[in-house]
Parts: structure tokens; sequence; C-alpha cells
């Protein structure tokens, strides 16, 4: 076998492998696929011999999809059975297609390898590109169906497959409930398998395949493609560098690029409509092809195949072939560029119109909610009392959802973030129409960002909102057991009232436990359930905890602090009762709400720190910590 | 004014995180460069035989994709470039 060439690095050779990955990642981003036709085909031409081109494609992605994978898991859009039972699959077509691979490499030299490459890339690229246009004229026309299998029908090949049951090979994967024979999966995981290990490109296959064959829906197919793309992407970049085929500068250069420009190509989506994607996609996947084309003459005359063309021919010949695929770079930045700069600068102008200043209002006002929506069960409570609330109070209602930024767009098949963005709408209209159907102001946001917390507070800012309501416990629970992260950072980091409602909690506007130690946000607290109360018309009852052996003058204290309050609220007209109690604050507080069977607990917080913890105050975190009842986190403002 | 400072703060806290992950970042590729031709080495030496080097090109794709990877997203988001937002 022939000795494997890396190609020196020079700074030219850097840069220009730098912005082939930047074009690359942003290609990826914005068709959700691969970008590897446009990243191998691109190293080829640089005199990358195909086989490490390949190699090092696969090494720059497997990690990306690693990451994305993960993710998604998090977000029930991936069936990891299913990923895994293709990947391993997959891992032997990967296996093949290394052989072939290598065995053409050990009987034509690199000439053969890259003759091979190029058909095969010719041959794919003009089935998906004319595929991909026929789609996008159609759905220009109006006449396009949607990628998406219907919920309610499964496509007619994915019932045959379902009916198709061999003792023995049947696989029962959750996202479907339904079983699958393996015989099925396994040419389809092989196919995708060889075809990535052919052309770095592998779902191409494996995420039509899972919606046609398997029935899933685009998003989970995609998210579950990112699992088979680690499971063969490591599989085969480890065969390959066993090989020593795997040049790391190379790959690493181009995932430097790759990654910034993935995000841009997956934003650019959500600003254009489906068509013009669709053409873009497809008509960088036919000059790509036109480009490879090119070569070929010039590869069967190395091998002796064709009768020798003169070299100056040849090299005349792989110039236009060059020059063709500078220019579907040059088209395809250019192009995801303006859309991006038209989308935003179109985009902002109308923001700026759609979002009128409220009128000034007291902070007790209760005028704007802002609740934040996952789809989870914790949030359906939130939004569930925060309707509540709003029609006793009066209140219009924002709920917002947020889609994740992530470096997964690249990752194959179609472009997740517009699919994650039309999910969260989707979401977001069901809320709208329940709100609408109970007479209240309600808009919708779907926000995309990569801290949550952050663009939550970010939009009661926008917002003018005076009261934000939050799940106790999100997507992102798992992070810490009980409190929310997000639910705890958005009360540690912001000046806004939060009102936490565990999945169980009813505020129905039976009775408010008030806590009280006598400091300034705890004041700022009781006026702040006054205001509700009189609005929900709720009985007080306010309660001050001391240590059961604090000093006498303590107690003192904090009965005068009580009577304080409790005269307060008995000159709003609200009805009122007030407690001294021994014990643990959070405890106490805790079971006198059970003892009124309270459906409401109003604290003060303080304060702006990075750290949650102390910040939330740890009475206060205890009691959210512990209560199934509604808290309402007042802060000092 | 209190609010204007708590956004200035969050901005100011994502920017630093942001620059610590370039930082991270920058030092990975510093240090390809640096050691560039001991990487082709290795390959060299896969090539040879010694198959244990291969944990040196797969390790390190994920390392860079991971430090890497959390730097840019988080660059273009402060940057502010963010996916068109759906107004309902």
């Amino acid at each position: 076998m022939e000795t494997i060439q890396f190609i020196d690095l020079t700074v030219s050779s850097t840069i220009i492998l730098f912005l082939v990955g930047f074009v690359g990642g942003m290609v990826s981003g914005f068709i959700g696929s691969g970008g590897a036709f446009v990243l191998t085909p691109a190293m080829m031409s640089m005199g990358v011999p195909a086989i490490v081109a390949v190699a090092s494609n696969m090494a720059h992605k497997f990690p990306k999809a690693l990451v994305g994978a993960y993710k998604r898991n998090k977000y029930g859009q991936v069936d990891i059975k299913l990923g895994v039972v293709m990947g391993i699959f997959a891992e032997i077509g990967v296996l093949i297609g290394k052989n072939i691979m290598v065995d053409i490499r050990a009987a034509f030299g690199p000439t053969g390898t890259n003759l091979y490459v190029s058909f095969v890339f010719v041959v794919v690229l003009a089935i998906v590109g004319s595929i991909v246009l026929k789609d996008g004229l159609m759905e220009k026309r109006g006449l396009g169906k949607s990628m998406d299998p219907s919920p309610k029908k499964l496509p007619a090949l994915a019932q045959w497959v379902r009916r198709f049951q061999i003792p023995g090979t049947m696989i029962h994967f959750k996202s479907i409930d339904a079983k699958i024979s393996f015989l099925i999966l396994a040419p389809l995981g092989i196919a995708t398998g060889m075809l990535a290990a052919t052309i770095a490109v592998g779902g191409f296959i494996g995420v039509p395949a899972m919606m046609y064959f398997v029935g899933l829906p685009a998003l989970t197919a995609s998210a579950t493609e990112l699992v088979i793309a680690f499971v063969m992407g490591m599989g085969g970049s480890i065969l390959y560098a066993m090989e020593g085929a795997v040049d790391i500068r190379l790959a690493m250069i181009i995932l430097a690029g790759s990654l910034f420009g993935i995000q841009i190509g997956a934003i650019g989506t959500t600003y254009v409509k489906d068509y013009v994607v669709k053409f873009v996609m497809a008509a960088i996947m036919l000059m790509v092809l036109v480009s490879r084309f090119f070569y070929i003459p010039g590869y069967l005359s190395q091998l002796g195949r064709i009768a020798p063309i003169k070299e100056s021919t040849i090299n005349v010949l792989n110039g236009i072939g060059e020059g063709t695929l500078f220019f579907a770079l040059v088209f395809g930045a250019v192009m995801i560029l303006r859309a991006l700069y038209t989308g935003i600068r179109e985009h902002r102008i109308t923001e700026v119109d759609a979002t009128p200043l409220p009128a000034l209002a007291s902070r007790e006002n209760f005028s704007r909610f802002l609740v934040a929506s996952d789809g989870s069960d914790f949030s359906a409570a939130a939004v569930r009392e925060a309707f509540g609330l709003a029609q006793k109070c009066a209140s219009k209602v924002y709920v917002m959802s947020l889609v994740a930024t992530g470096t997964e767009y690249g990752g194959l098949g179609q472009s997740i973030l517009k699919q994650e963005i039309t999910q969260a709408q989707t979401l977001l209209d069901d809320i709208q129409k329940d709100a609408v159907s109970l007479g209240l102001s309600c808009e919708t946001l779907v926000i995309n960002g990569q801290v949550v917390d952050h663009e939550i507070i970010s939009q009661a800012e926008r917002l003018h909102t005076d009261l934000i309501v939050m799940g106790r416990r999100g997507r992102r629970g798992l992070a810490r057991m009980m409190l929310g992260h997000a639910t705890a950072n958005v009360i540690g980091k912001s000046h806004y009232n939060v009102l936490v409602v565990p999945r169980a909690a009813h505020i129905d506007g039976r009775h408010m436990v008030l806590a009280t130690d006598g400091s300034r946000h705890a004041d700022r607290a009781a006026i702040t359930a006054g205001e509700l109360a009189k609005k929900c018309r709720m009985p007080i009852t306010v309660v001050s905890v001391v240590e059961a052996d604090a000093q006498a003058d303590l107690r003192s204290k904090a009965e005068q602090t009580v009577q304080r309050v409790v005269d307060y609220l008995k000159r709003e007209k609200i009805t009122v009762e007030g407690h001294v109690m021994l014990g643990r604050p959070d405890a106490k507080i805790i079971e006198v709400a059970q003892e009124k069977n309270a459906d409401l607990i109003v604290v003060g917080s303080h304060g702006l720190t990075g750290l949650e913890r102390i910040l939330v105050g740890s009475t206060t975190e205890r009691i959210l910590n512990g209560t199934s009842t509604a808290v309402l986190v007042v802060k000092e403002g | 004014m209190n609010m204007i400072k708590s956004g200035v703060d969050r901005k100011k806290n994502a920017l630093v995180t942001t620059l610590l992950l370039g930082m991270a970042s920058a030092t990975l590729y510093l240090l390809l460069f640096l050691y560039s031709e001991s990487l082709t080495h290795v390959a060299t030496l896969i090539r040879q035989g010694h198959k244990i080097y291969v944990v040196i090109p797969i390790g390190g794709a994920l390392i860079f994709s991971f430090v890497h990877g959390a730097f840019t997203g988080r660059f273009w988001d402060l940057l502010g470039l963010k996916a068109k937002k759906q107004v309902g």
C-alpha cells in the first residue's frame, strides 16, 4: 500500500481550510445536511488524498454529534435504542465502505480512491440534488407536501415495515411504540454507514430511512440521526485512524471554522421560506457535482482506462473543477449571509413596531405576566396557574418558550433548529387558544438563545412585565434535584417577582401565608401580598418564625413585626391574622400553610449575586423545595 | 437603575465566560500548531503498527469540539445573532 501523505500546513493553506470549514459549516447549518459534500471535495482540491479527506471529515464530525445527541436526548427528541441499533449496523457499513476504499487504494493507488469517491459524489449528488430541487419547485408553487409524515397517517412504507413480523428478530422502539424487525434496519444502517465511509455524508440515507421506513417524525429522525452519526462516526474515525488516515490538524482547523459557521447557517433558515433553503441546497449540490465531474477524465486517464489526455488538458479541467467548487462555496456563503442580513433587518423593524410601551404603573399592579413554558408537565402547571391569576387580576399574559442554540445543527437531514422552533410555536399556539377561550389577552414568543434564565429576564425587561411565572422544575431540573436550575437563576439574578408553581399546586384564592422577618424585602413582600389579596379576595396569615432558643427580646421584636404588618393589612381592608412561631423558619412556614390549607406562600428575597443558592436565600429556597404550594418570591426591586 | 445594572451584570458575566472559553480554545489551537509536526509523526507511528496512538487524534477531536463548540455557541449569542423570534 502506498504511503498516505499529509499536506504541509502553511499560513495560506490554514486560512483556506478555516474558510472552507466556515462556509462548509454555514452550508451544513443552513441545509442541515452534513456539509461534508462541500468539505470533502474542497480538501481534495487542495491536494488532500481522498482517504485522508473522508477520514478527517469524519473525525471533525463525531464529537459534534455526541454533544448534539446528548442535548437532544434531554429534550426527549431522541430514540436512543433505535439510534444505537442503526449505529451498530452503520458501523458495519463503515467497515465495508472503508475496506472498499483501502482495497481500491491498494490496487489502483490514490488516483483509484479519488476516482471512486468522485464517482459516488457525482451519482449521490445528482440523485439527492434533483429530489431537493423538485421539492423546492413544488413548494414554491404551493404544491409541496410536508416532509413530516402526518402523525395520524403513517407512510405506506412504514405500515408495511410494521406488518413485517419475523419472530426472534423484532425489536420494540419506544418512540413509535411498535416493533420492527432488525432485518429491515440492517440494510438501512449498512447503507448509511457505507455512504458515510465513502463521502462522509450518511444522513442522506439515515434520516429519510427513519422517516419513511420507521415512521419517525422529522424532528425525532434528525435528532436520532445524531446518535447514529456519533456511533458510526466515532467507530469510523477509529478505523481510519488505525490506518493513519486521520489528519487531526486538518480536522481541527476545519472544525474551528465550521463551528463558527453552523450557527449562522442554522439561524439563517429561520429567516427564509423552506423552498429557499431547498433551492440553495440543490444549487450547491449540483455545482459541487459539476466540479467533481471535471476531475474524472483526469483520473481515468491516469489509471489508463481511457486514451491518455494531455497534462495541460487535465490541468485545465482540474482548474475548471476548482473554479466551480470555489464558486459554489462563495455562492452558498453569499446566499446565506444575504438571507440572514435581510431577514434580521426586516424582523427588527417589525419588532420595534410591534412592542409598544405599557402605561406607567406600580410594580404591584399585576398587569403583565411572563410565563416560561417548555412543554413539560412542570411548566404546564405554571401556565395553568398564571392564567387563573391573570383572570382574577385582569392581566395580559406573555407565554415564552426557549429553543436553545447548539452546534448540532450541522447534524444531518433537516435543519433541527427550524423544526424545533415550529414545534415550540405549535405548543404555544395551543396555549394561546386556551388563553383566548378563558377570555385572556395572550401573546406568545419563541426565543432562541443559549442561557435560559438570561433570556427570560431579558424578555421580562423588554415587555415590562411585573411577574414571572415558572414551574418548580423544568427540563434543566436534573441539574438540581428540586428547584429548577433556570427557576433558581431567575429568582437569584432578576429584580422581578417570581411565582414558582409546583406541578400539583392550584391557586384558588383560599388563603395566603405571608412570611416576614421585619426586613425591607419582607416589607416589600407584605405590600405585594396585600395588593394580590385585594384582587383575589384572599385572607392572609402573617407568620414570623424565631429559633426555639431565641432570647425574649427577639421574640418580642418578632411580635412587633407581625403586628406592624397585620395593622397595615387591616388598613387595606384585608382579613388577616398574625402568629409568631418557634422553630426552623422554613418548616414552620410550610406547616402553617398546610394547617390553613393555603394555596399561596409569599416570601421576600433580596439582592443580586451570581451564586443562586446564597442569593435565593437559604430559607426561601428550602420553602420552595419543601412545599407543594405555589410560592410568590417578592424581590426588593 | 437596578434593572439596568442587572442587565449590564448579566452581559458582563456572559462576556467573561465567552472570553475564558475563547482563551481555552485559542490555547488548544496554539498547541495544535506548535506540535503540528509531532502530530504528523503520530500518524506515521500508527501506520507502523503503534495503534495505541489512535487515542491522540480521537481524544483530540473530542476535546477540541467540546471547548471550541462551547465558545462559538456563546460567541454568536453574545453578538446578538439569534433565530427569528416567533410572535403569536
